[in-house]
């Protein structure tokens, strides 16, 4: 399809400035949620990475190969989000079936990555922007990979503002917000990078 | 499986076979209701979704042509006439993003300079791609010629928005693509 | 005694609708649905246009699952959840794009997003296939309302700090002489939405309207 827009503009601009989280707000659940723990961080990361590259190759080979050529694209959401709850169904299976290691380390986090926006997001993106499946491919790994950049940022913050001293309202989620729009804005210091 | 007392079936054999068979039919007979649903709604609504394009060029070219007593759609561009005189030309480009397709409608006059770039919708991120809407930015292309459409840092007079490079460079080289074009076919036309 | 019952069932109604609103607040009590929370609201218009959307969904869906109650299997129910979900979804998605575009496009893609809004699917499977239609209507209605008052909320926020004016649906409300000169664009940008909206809730807190942690 279009080929204009090169392969590392796309994985630049999703990694640092349409970040996932920050700048499109996806998968934020997970986000605030997963973000308390480095190690909890670095394996969700990778959950979502992992389906979300599935679920774009899966969803680009139906875009440009089912729904375009039979003028249905309005299909889409039903057709990804079925595919997506599949998907996950299917990796987490064959990881507990091959890898029981691997299992214990990602598992948990796979049944909560169907209603992850993150995911749909990114097959919705690139089915809104056109992208061939190579694109494709390469959007949702950066997508990923910025996802898990900005989890690890945060729950490095997070483990040290544990022990930090703060207002009672402020507790929590409030002050998580407040850094992450703080996060939000460094990022925004990308936009001029391409 | 707390359900499955509610499918009332006579023999136990019977029971277990539906019991693993229903899900399955129940599943499917709802995905079937689902996408007919969504067909005969999209078939409804796509001739619709057409005209409000239609609707919308429209109403741009009377904006950037306000003299603009009829038009004519000839192929790839529309020719403005005002009375029995040609008035100028208007186009539609799509360019390439960041989020996605932004597409475009450019006025230009009978010598090829543009008379107004309007962005038709775009996908661009809010507050820093978007910004290409501002008239601030779209003003710039007001009177240019070809040559001159390009950012500045290539030798151009169009100023890249701060912060949204790709979103200005994707509408100042699509418009530059395509007005390039439309002036070979006017051209050649003629 | 009819009358009795009668009475009931509507209290009953009032209450799940008013429950849905304060107590079970969804974005400032239960903290779900947070991205459309942050992302649309960067305009009024946006939110109303998404709390319509959430409304017509959450309904949709509550009224077709209640309904269906006693005939879904318990092991497909999930599956069933989000086919029915997605459907509502792809027809307000397309009935936006034909009679209110530019609405859907300034909804873009979080408007298909509404399909993993944690909030609609967890109505259906906390409320909506124990419960009779009328209740789920009510359930839809309050939680969708309470949505949309809070989407508002951070939105009211956002438009008169990043735009220094408020308008609805292009009728200026009013607008703040230096501030709609000068406006603070940083708050219509996404590190605003996340300022605002954590700001939003620690105040909530100090004010005793939400439990501290």
């Amino acid at each position: 399809m279009n080929n204009s827009t090169s392969l590392i503009t796309i994985f630049i601009g999703m990694v640092l400035i349409n970040n996932m989280v920050l700048a499109k707000f996806l998968g934020l659940c997970p986000f605030f949620g997963v973000s308390k723990k480095l190690s909890n961080a670095i394996s969700m990361g990778i959950a979502v990475t992992l389906v979300m590259l599935l679920a774009s190759l899966a969803t680009s080979v139906i875009y440009n190969y089912i729904l375009v050529p039979f003028n249905v694209e309005f299909m889409n959401i039903i057709i990804y989000i079925v595919v997506i709850a599949s998907l996950v169904q299917i990796v987490e299976i064959t990881i507990r079936r091959t890898n029981i290691l691997l299992y214990n380390a990602l598992g948990i986090y796979l049944p909560l990555i169907t209603t992850n926006c993150a995911v749909l997001g990114i097959t919705i993106i690139n089915a809104s922007a056109g992208y061939s499946i190579l694109q494709s491919i390469v959007s949702a790994t950066g997508a990923g990979v910025g996802f898990t950049l900005v989890l690890i940022i945060m729950s490095g913050i997070r483990e040290r503002l544990e022990v930090a001293e703060i207002p009672k309202s402020m507790r929590g989620l409030p002050v998580a917000f407040i850094t992450a729009a703080f996060l939000a804005l460094a990022f925004m210091g990308f936009g001029g990078l391409l | 499986m707390e359900k499955e007392n509610n499918t009332d079936r006579k023999s136990a054999g019977s029971k277990i076979l539906a019991s693993k068979i229903y899900p399955l039919v129940f599943l499917v007979v709802i995905v079937l209701i689902s996408v007919s649903l969504v067909m005969v709604i999209g078939n409804m609504t796509q001739a619709k979704i057409a005209g409000q394009r239609d609707a919308e060029i429209l109403k741009q070219l009377n904006i950037i042509f306000p003299e603009m007593t009829d038009f004519k759609y000839l192929d790839q561009y529309y020719e403005i006439y005002a009375g029995n005189d040609v008035a100028g030309f208007a186009f539609t480009v799509t360019g390439k993003g960041y989020g996605g397709d932004i597409n475009m409608l450019a006025g230009i006059d009978t010598n090829y300079n543009v008379k107004a770039l309007t962005i038709l919708s775009n996908t661009e991120t809010p507050g820093l791609g978007t910004r290409i809407e501002e008239s601030a930015f779209t003003d710039q292309f007001k009177g240019l010629g070809l040559q001159d459409i390009s950012l500045s840092k290539d030798g151009g007079k169009i100023d890249a928005i701060t912060g949204a490079t790709i979103s200005s460079k994707a509408v100042t080289d699509a418009l530059r693509g395509q007005l390039e074009e439309i002036i070979e076919i006017i051209k050649n036309g003629n | 005694m009819n009358q009795l019952k009668e009475t009931t069932t509507g209290k009953k109604f009032w209450v799940e609708f008013a429950k849905g609103i304060i107590i079970t607040n969804p974005v400032f009590v239960l903290v779900l649905g947070l991205c459309p929370t942050l992302a649309v609201t960067s305009s009024i218009d946006n939110a109303l246009g998404m709390g319509a959307g959430v409304i017509f969904v959450l309904l949709g869906s509550n009224i077709i699952i209640s309904l269906i109650r006693k005939i879904t299997p318990a092991m497909v129910r999930i599956p069933v959840f989000i086919v029915v979900i997605a459907t509502f979804v792809t027809i307000l998605s397309l009935v936006f794009e034909a009679y209110i575009p530019p609405l859907y496009e300034s909804l873009g893609i979080y408007l298909a997003l509404i399909v993993v809004n944690c909030i609609i699917l967890g109505r259906a499977e906390a409320f909506a296939q124990k419960s009779s239609v009328l209740y789920s209507i009510a359930d839809a209605l309050g939680i969708g309302i309470g949505f949309t008052i809070s989407l508002l909320i951070v939105s009211f926020f956002r438009e008169i700090l990043g735009t220094g004016s408020l308008s609805v649906f292009g009728f200026t409300l009013f607008s703040i002489p230096v501030l709609s000169e000068t406006p603070m664009a940083f708050f219509i940008m996404p590190p605003g939405a996340f300022l605002v909206l954590g700001l939003l809730l620690a105040l909530f807190r100090w004010l005793g309207v939400l439990k501290n942690e």
